[in-house]
């Protein structure tokens, strides 16, 4: 419906599609606010008398460059410029924007996270507590605060939604921040083990435990990370939350089996794929959510849809950085390119990418093993749609997340959370 | 054929893995428990069958419900691709056999020794039952009473056991990775030993995923602390085992023996002990039961550990090449009261061309005092674990578990 509204619009998000302002002019004093639904709206400005706005401008923003535009009021001082705002219904998603209620701004969900998180791994090494020099040094080693930290930082974001959601409070309880401690070393845990078993020799831009300790020490500090998370779970002293995060450690050893296997049927593989994909990505993430949530919020539902969103921002999350591994460079990522193909591993590219090069599942079947197989396979893939097809995919697990949390209360951590799958999306290492 | 008479042909089964690394010698002789030479084997598989009996079924069959999995029958796959290679994981577990039927883990010596199939069976688990056993039913706490019970043990405490077993049998196989860069050109090819390593990752990994969803069933929280936090003390224990001066330079380390004691009870005692204890904990027994079964537990698994260690020097009949564990219980205490300038020159005389002459060296501890005062450490501990058992009211499960020290501390 046309309006005659004035919307002073400043995006928050720095989004390549969306233009750095958009004016609109009204000469109605007031302005309704709420959006009751989720709208794209595309508008067309018809010119106006005055010459001031000449010209015509349309564009079409969908509903999460919305969220981060914020309205205004503003009394016109100019004369009268007719605008048609033609509001276009999406998806009948129930969202509500309005004005968070701390009224505040933010433009980086890391930065919101942190604030739960400052001395994260100053904790994490107090946990563990062993006497013996080296073995501590090889367990903190990871902990030195230049990991990414995602997983902490949507845990005490989740947890804050749901405990806003729940009865709006604002604290963040310790036993759901332990559980961002908690989910963080087990994550370590399991990477000391697979650079163990991927024989890899750099991560996050420096030597692996294994290159600089030998791997029979690696695997005991992988052993003794996932010993001090076990033991800072047992004292959250929460039965369901125990049963929740065990279900993770299982989840990432099947994973790791899982990838071991490979499937003969074309049709298996992709299942077979996703199924991997949750078990040592996506679980994680989505148990640690619904822990947090079950911790903050007695309602069932609520815990699905932190479990939802986990899963499919942890999908999404290993689904990009599988494209990464082919469309960067090593020095952006920290740790080779083309290490899933050297592996002998097949995702989602070069499962996408095999759809159109038949000859791709033989090299597939030998798990790249003969010499210039990891090249070739790379060339088709390059050359295919697979990567594109797999950011789509992306991008569709993304959008089901954002569906799951938007049913929760509006705060400014729910909306970090939307963002950072954004995030996932676009990001570049 | 049944379980048991499948353990008995394992050694046979096991027959040529090919000649093996060093550190095996110190896996085995660290863990598994030879009940041959200081006391007939008819005594010791008598205690073992007895106790078994009073608990309600073999406790071999325990840790066998995880095997039944996907996950385990791709492993069996894998490590058959070991057979030939020179990867420990083959001798420091058994899998399934070609068809298909199931093998609880066993642990074998080094270099071709008589396998004792009989002796290794699950020993943590079998005195954890029988201390479930012996404490019996909380009179006073009536909460438990809805727990199911068979043969006078919580179902609750039976998993535990099991869970015990695994945390055990995981580390086990994690003591097999080998160190990549100290391959030799004896050990084989590189990828066999990086495969072995991935799959010793993987199962020890695995058996360690299905402990943790064991304690998570249990759903008590102190069992979980406890059990996690022996997880962790396991580990630091296998750390210290892994002394690089025992292996590289024949030296034992610079240690005295209250601190391997220490050590030793890192990768010895904490988890029988905090397992014990946490048998108690399920049933709702008091601190001073817990603590009761934990001293029980903690010193029958060290007085275990320096019977182990004593075999080498107390056999009647020395396989004159088995060598033995420089940072073993007598040795240790060899060096503590020779000093270790003196004790270094010994191992110097002892050596033939670089090439340590164990049977030398065995001598020469055996003329000092390291021997008999290992002994008397055993005995030691095996008192304070009767004095320990002593708080239990008399049964069949308590005499079972003295009956288990005293085959421990026997040496004649």
């Amino acid at each position: 419906m046309p309006s005659s509204h004035l919307i002073l619009c400043r995006p928050l998000l720095l989004l390549p599609p969306i233009l750095p302002s958009i004016s609109v002019f009204s000469s109605e004093a007031t302005l309704c606010t709420r959006w009751p639904k989720c709208w794209s709206f595309s508008f067309s400005i018809i010119p106006s008398k005055n010459k001031e706005h000449p010209g015509l401008i349309s564009f079409r923003m969908d509903w999460l460059d919305l969220l981060a535009v914020q309205g205004t009021l503003k009394m016109p001082s100019l004369p009268l410029c007719a605008f048609l705002l033609r509001f276009h219904h999406t998806t009948p998603v129930a969202c509500c924007f309005s004005k968070t209620l701390s009224g505040e701004k933010y433009t980086d969900p890391f930065k919101l996270g942190w604030r739960d998180l400052k001395g994260l791994y100053e904790d994490i090494r107090k946990e563990l507590f062993i006497s013996t020099a080296e073995l501590k040094e090889m367990s903190e080693y990871y902990f030195d605060g230049k990991g990414k930290a995602f997983r902490p930082i949507i845990v005490v974001l989740m947890a804050r939604a749901c405990n806003i959601h729940h009865n709006n409070s604002r604290n963040v309880q310790a036993s759901q921040r332990a559980i961002a401690l908690i989910a963080e070393m087990i994550h370590t845990a399991s990477l000391v083990h697979d650079d163990v078993i991927d024989d890899a020799s750099s991560r996050r831009g420096k030597h692996t435990v294994n290159k600089i300790w030998g791997e029979k020490k690696a695997v005991l500090a992988g052993d003794l990370i996932l010993s001090a998370a076990s033991i800072a779970l047992a004292r959250v002293g929460n039965t369901t939350v125990i049963s929740i995060l065990t279900q993770v450690i299982e989840d990432l050893v099947r994973g790791e089996f899982l990838q071991l296997g490979s499937k003969e049927n074309e049709n298996e593989r992709f299942a077979h794929y996703l199924e991997k994909t949750f078990k040592k990505t996506a679980s994680l993430i989505a148990n640690s959510c619904k822990a947090v949530s079950v911790l903050g919020c007695p309602d069932p539902a609520v815990h699905e849809i932190a479990f939802e969103y986990g899963k499919n921002v942890g999908i999404a999350f290993q689904l990009i950085d599988d494209v990464l591994d082919f469309t960067s460079c090593s020095d952006q990522m920290g740790k080779p390119t083309s290490a899933d193909l050297k592996l002998g591993l097949a995702t989602g590219p070069v499962l996408f990418a095999c759809q159109q090069f038949p000859e791709m599942n033989a090299m597939i079947m030998r798990r790249f093993s003969s010499p210039g197989d990891v090249d070739r396979a790379r060339q088709y893939v390059l050359q295919s749609d697979g990567v594109q097809q797999t950011t789509y995919l992306a991008q569709r697990y993304c959008h089901k997340a954002v569906r799951e949390i938007s049913k929760l209360r509006p705060s400014p951590e729910r909306d970090a959370l939307i963002q950072l799958s954004e995030i996932v999306l676009s990001r570049d290492k | 054929m049944s379980l048991r008479q499948l353990l008995l042909r394992l050694p046979r089964y096991l027959g040529a893995s090919g000649p093996l690394r060093g550190p095996l010698d110190t896996i085995s002789s660290v863990i598994s428990w030879r009940g041959q030479s200081s006391r007939s084997p008819a005594q010791w598989s008598q205690v073992v069958s007895e106790a078994e009996k009073i608990v309600g079924y073999p406790t071999s069959f325990m840790s066998l419900r995880c095997l039944l999995s996907d996950e385990l029958s791709n492993i069996a796959m894998q490590v058959r691709k070991l057979v030939g290679t020179q990867h420990p994981l083959l001798t420091t577990a058994r899998w399934w056999r070609e068809d298909g039927e199931q093998c609880s883990f066993q642990m074998s010596r080094s270099k071709g020794l008589v396998h004792d199939s009989q002796n290794n069976l699950q020993l943590r688990g079998l005195v954890v039952l029988l201390i479930s056993k012996a404490a019996g039913p909380n009179s006073v706490n009536a909460s438990c009473q809805n727990y199911d019970m068979v043969s006078g043990i919580y179902s609750c405490q039976r998993s535990l056991a099991e869970i015990t077993e695994l945390i055990h049998t995981a580390l086990l196989v994690h003591r097999g990775i080998v160190n990549l860069n100290e391959l030799q050109s004896s050990d084989g090819p590189l990828k066999d030993m990086q495969f072995g390593n991935k799959i010793a990752i993987l199962s020890g990994d695995f058996l360690l995923a299905n402990a943790c969803n064991g304690l998570a069933l249990l759903q008590n929280t102190k069992v979980v602390e406890l059990l996690a936090s022996a997880l962790m003390d396991l580990v630091q224990g296998v750390y210290y085992e892994n002394s690089t001066l025992a292996k590289e330079n024949h030296i034992t380390d610079d240690i005295g023996i209250s601190t391997w004691k220490k050590q030793t009870f890192l990768s010895h005692g904490a988890l029988l002990a905090k397992s014990c204890q946490a048998a108690m904990e399920l049933a709702k027994h008091d601190a001073e039961v817990q603590d009761m079964a934990f001293q029980y537990g903690k010193h029958m698994a060290m007085s275990h550990k320096i019977n182990s260690d004593l075999q080498p020097f107390i056999k009647e009949k020395t396989s004159d090449s088995l060598s033995f564990n420089l940072n073993s219980a007598p040795v240790v205490l060899h060096q503590e009261f020779l000093g270790r300038d003196l004790w270094i020159k010994q191992i110097g005389e002892a050596q033939e061309k670089g090439r340590l002459d164990y049977a030398k060296l065995r001598e020469t501890i055996k003329a000092g005092k390291g021997v008999t005062s290992a002994i008397d450490l055993c005995r030691y501990h095996g008192n304070k674990a009767l004095e320990a058992l002593e708080s239990f009211p008399p049964s069949e499960a308590r005499t079972a578990l003295e009956n288990i020290v005293f085959a421990v501390t026997r040496f004649s």
